[in-house]
């Protein structure tokens, strides 16, 4: 088959460029350590969020020294709980799950982000190094209110860091009714 | 507008008596008025899609909103599905129908059958458009706030999802049509090397065909007996992983017929030839095999599937860049040669000898440029890991409208420009507005790309009515949000005002007058022709063959563990919303 | 220049019948030359896309290690 030259340094330009670009994502989870948003989350049944360890009471929880877990129920048209307080220089996991249709977390201005769908736990761990104010948004259209889904994160100084209150521990006797709350993150203007 | 040395009297009627006997018109009238037709409902819907879209690009950004915010996604359903899917397809449809009968050199086989694809297409577009539009209508319980992308658990109307099952069906009876036209070539030339644009149709539908099998599947196994009521809802992963099936492989539908116009028409129009007819051919081979196994690079953040298929997915995705980019080459040097043949000289100075007065040269080469642009921001999508800085965000629709929105739209009006007065017979109505029209649409491009991008990087969603919230502050690493809002509204009036441009000089060519001249159809022959390439690139059954292998092998054990994991229809799904009352329920 | 000034201009200059899409193509025949496959190499399309390259691969840099691994808290598990 003829093929110019020319033509052939530009096909070992763009497959020097294809393996570049492959390289770099390798490189990317290998060296910097990025995980992608993977099955280990498992399946719930969103109707009974209320019942389901974890998301019966969304919210954070201690689980090591430097170590939290936060429990997200997402539905129209709000993120429960509306406002995360965390400790800066910690490791977080979140577990996020939808009640009733797919939506999106985002937190805006980093690298956290994923998709959360009915059924499905989004489960991802995010360093937090430095203390902050940031917004998260749902980035997945979720219906009439969807451009009213948003709620915060409040990453402090360890030293001004305390557990919000006791609701938020596991050995709470705290009701479950938490996970039908009334929407806390909408009032858009 | 009268032109020197034109008679007042002539008119088109008589004038297609002066049009060269090997024009399009005078050999295929009836095909002719068959692209017509479909180009007709292309440019309705895409002046109604237009509008939606200034409406959006007003609304997100705060400076008129003029619909309510609950209805934002009513608009954003018929901007994505009128431009996306029928302006596209109805467009391509033309195309192809043009390019195979031109190519081949003989009409479809039966003109019966012709229309009866035509009429299907056209009648799943007006089913689906009437669920949309009733949506804007509280007094009919009929909506499809759905999206482009529809997928469980959000629902439409029963007829939305009728609608599109039988516009794909349109689709394939297309594709059947222009397959048997093909056939009946090859009956009579069984030694030949299959045309290079019927090779390109034929290619880009058996591409098509196998694209079409995952949503044909959420929809008429999953979504039409969900929306009925007839059965539960589906597991909502599921129906995303059958959409992306689909939903990456339309784009190269949709670009697929852009670039047989860069590689058959673009080097005629730039006074040359095509620099290598095998590539092309190896281009369209390679698209026909990656364009499907990628679809789950769409879903690099979804939950339910291993990082392993994500990286799989990504790895065949960055391939799919060869094909792309092997055409930058070969079709840059095609419109090269023209330049260089009308005394064209230097590494660069050659750009000057292009014909850049012609509204049909101009809008390709820029729509070829934006794509250069669009290239490098869908190496970013394609990439795994990168994709958390700018999944779901405004990045992705700026990304696609430098593509679909500009590659694709844009080389389609050029073409049109091109294309037109070889249907009708009559005379392109001004080509000075159509080369301000096609100008006007890359620099409106550039303003609301540009701040798209910008926006997306900033973390500011997509697909938003009011993408500004109590609780967040979106930080730009250059600039203010409210002056990227600004730019993007800017672009969006500027796309707005080139695409009536564009329908208006369309629509006064179609009742112009004067006569087209000069409508030769024959295409310059390749520099490198088809007998320097193996014939083993015309064996459709095998490339088909290898498609289906790869497509197997990427889909088969994602969707495995998918079923796995929740079932085909998890407990506690719930429609949203329900659109009519579930059968079951009102039976018991 | 009005558009009919720049048809009529157009026009006066149209030669042979391979047309600009509304038929009033520009051409000077005096330059126009055939060139061949073997006379032909496309230094101007290779020199273009060389600089495409380039362009490529310091963007796709800066966005990989600059915008996102810079981007603050990333997925690490």
């Amino acid at each position: 088959m003829h093929v110019h030259n020319y033509e052939k340094l530009w096909l070992g330009a763009s497959l020097l460029l294809i393996v570049g670009f492959i390289s770099t994502i390798v490189y990317g989870a290998a060296g910097a350590g990025i995980t992608m948003v993977n099955d280990e989350g498992g399946q719930v049944n969103p109707k009974e969020l209320g019942n389901t360890s974890g998301f019966d009471d969304p919210g954070v929880t201690k689980v090591g020294p430097n170590e939290y877990e936060v429990h997200i129920v997402a539905l129209q048209f709000a993120f429960q709980p509306g406002t995360v307080e965390l400790p800066a220089n910690s490791t977080v996991t979140f577990y996020v799950t939808s009640r009733d249709v797919v939506h999106g977390f985002e937190v805006a201005g980093t690298n956290a982000n994923t998709m959360v769908i009915p059924g499905e736990v989004s489960q991802i761990t995010v360093e937090f190094d430095e203390p902050g104010e940031y917004g998260i948004v749902c980035h997945e259209y979720c219906g009439a209110g969807h451009h009213s889904m948003a709620a915060e994160l409040i990453v402090r100084e360890p030293s001004n860091f305390t557990m919000q209150d006791d609701t938020q521990t596991p050995t709470s006797g705290n009701e479950t009714t938490n996970a039908t709350a009334t929407p806390t993150g909408g009032e858009s203007a | 507008m009268s032109t020197p040395g034109e008679t007042a009297g002539e008119t088109v009627e008589s004038a297609r008596e002066m049009l060269p006997d090997n024009s399009f018109l005078i050999q295929y009238p009836h095909v002719s008025r068959v692209v017509r037709s479909l180009f007709l409902t292309a440019f309705v819907a895409f002046g109604i899609g237009a509008f939606m879209g200034v409406l959006q690009a007003l609304h997100r950004t705060g400076i008129a909103r003029i619909v309510e915010s609950a209805d934002y996604y009513t608009f954003l359903t018929l901007h994505g599905v009128l431009l996306a899917i029928v302006f596209t397809i109805f467009f391509l449809a033309g195309v192809f129908t043009w390019a195979n009968t031109r190519s081949l050199d003989r009409p479809p086989v039966s003109k019966r059958f012709t229309w009866f694809w035509v009429v299907t297409m056209s009648a799943g577009t007006a089913m689906a458009g009437i669920a949309m539009l009733a949506g804007l209508l509280p007094s009919i319980d009929i909506s499809a706030d759905v999206l482009f992308t529809f997928y469980a658990p959000l629902q439409a109307h029963p007829i939305f999802y009728i609608g599109l099952a039988v516009f794909v069906i349109g689709t394939w009876l297309a594709g059947i049509d222009w397959f048997r036209q093909f056939l009946a070539w090859r009956r009579e030339h069984p030694d030949e090397r299959i045309p290079l644009q019927s090779f390109m149709v034929l290619t880009t539908m058996i591409m098509w065909f196998i694209a079409t099998l995952g949503v044909a599947v959420e929809v008429v196994v999953f979504l039409i007996p969900w929306s009925l009521g007839i059965m539960p809802a589906p597991n909502p992963l599921l129906t995303r992983t059958l959409f992306w099936f689909f939903g990456h492989p339309i784009v190269y539908f949709w670009l697929m017929p852009a670039y047989l116009l860069w590689y058959t028409v673009l080097p005629k129009i730039a006074g040359g030839r095509l620099f290598s007819d095998p590539l092309a051919r190896v281009v369209f081979v390679l698209f026909l095999l990656l364009s499907t196994p990628v679809g789950i690079h769409h879903q690099y953040l979804d939950p339910g599937i291993a990082e392993g298929f994500k990286f799989i997915a990504m790895t065949n995705t960055m391939f799919l860049l060869l094909p792309s980019l092997l055409t930058a080459f070969t079709v840059v040097a095609s419109i090269e040669h023209g330049a260089r043949q009308r005394g064209g000289t230097g590494y660069f100075g050659w750009l000057k000898a292009l014909p850049w007065r012609d509204p049909a040269f101009t809008g390709m080469a820029l729509a070829g440029l934006m794509f250069a642009a669009g290239g490098f921001s869908g190496m970013v999508n394609a990439g795994m890991n990168i994709n958390y800085l700018v999944h779901n965000t405004l990045w992705v629709p700026g990304h696609f409208h430098l593509t679909v929105g500009t590659a694709v739209a844009l080389s389609f009006m050029a073409g049109a420009y091109w294309l037109v007065p070889r249907i009708t017979g009559r005379k392109l109505y001004s080509r000075p507005i159509g080369l301000f029209q096609v100008v006007l649409w890359f620099v409106g491009m550039v303003f609301m790309s540009a701040a798209m991008h910008r926006g997306g990087l900033a973390g500011i969603p997509r697909r938003t009515a009011e993408p500004q919230y109590p609780q967040v502050a979106f930080e730009t690493v250059a600039g203010s949000v409210g002056s990227l809002r600004l730019q993007l509204a800017f672009g969006g009036v500027l796309l707005f005002v080139s695409a009536l441009l564009f329908l208006m000089n369309v629509g006064l060519t179609a009742m112009n007058n004067k006569p087209a001249r000069g409508l030769d159809s024959a295409l310059p022959p390749a520099l490198s022709g088809p007998e320097q390439s193996p014939t083993v690139l015309d064996n459709l059954k095998l490339w088909a063959l290898i498609a289906v292998v790869l497509v197997i092998l990427a889909y088969s054990l994602p969707l495995y563990s998918i079923v796995q994991g929740a079932g085909l229809y998890p407990a506690g799904q719930e429609a949203s919303p329900a659109v009519i009352a579930p059968l079951l329920e009102v039976i018991a | 220049m009005t558009a009919t000034e720049a048809e009529a201009e157009a026009d006066s200059a149209v030669v042979g019948d391979d047309v600009y899409t509304d038929g009033t193509l520009v051409r000077d025949p005096d330059i126009e030359e055939s060139l061949s496959q073997d006379e032909y190499d496309p230094k101007g399309t290779l020199a273009l896309l060389l600089v495409y390259f380039l362009i490529l691969a310091l963007m796709w840099t800066y966005m990989y290690f600059v915008e996102f691994l810079g981007n603050g808290a990333t997925v690490v598990g």
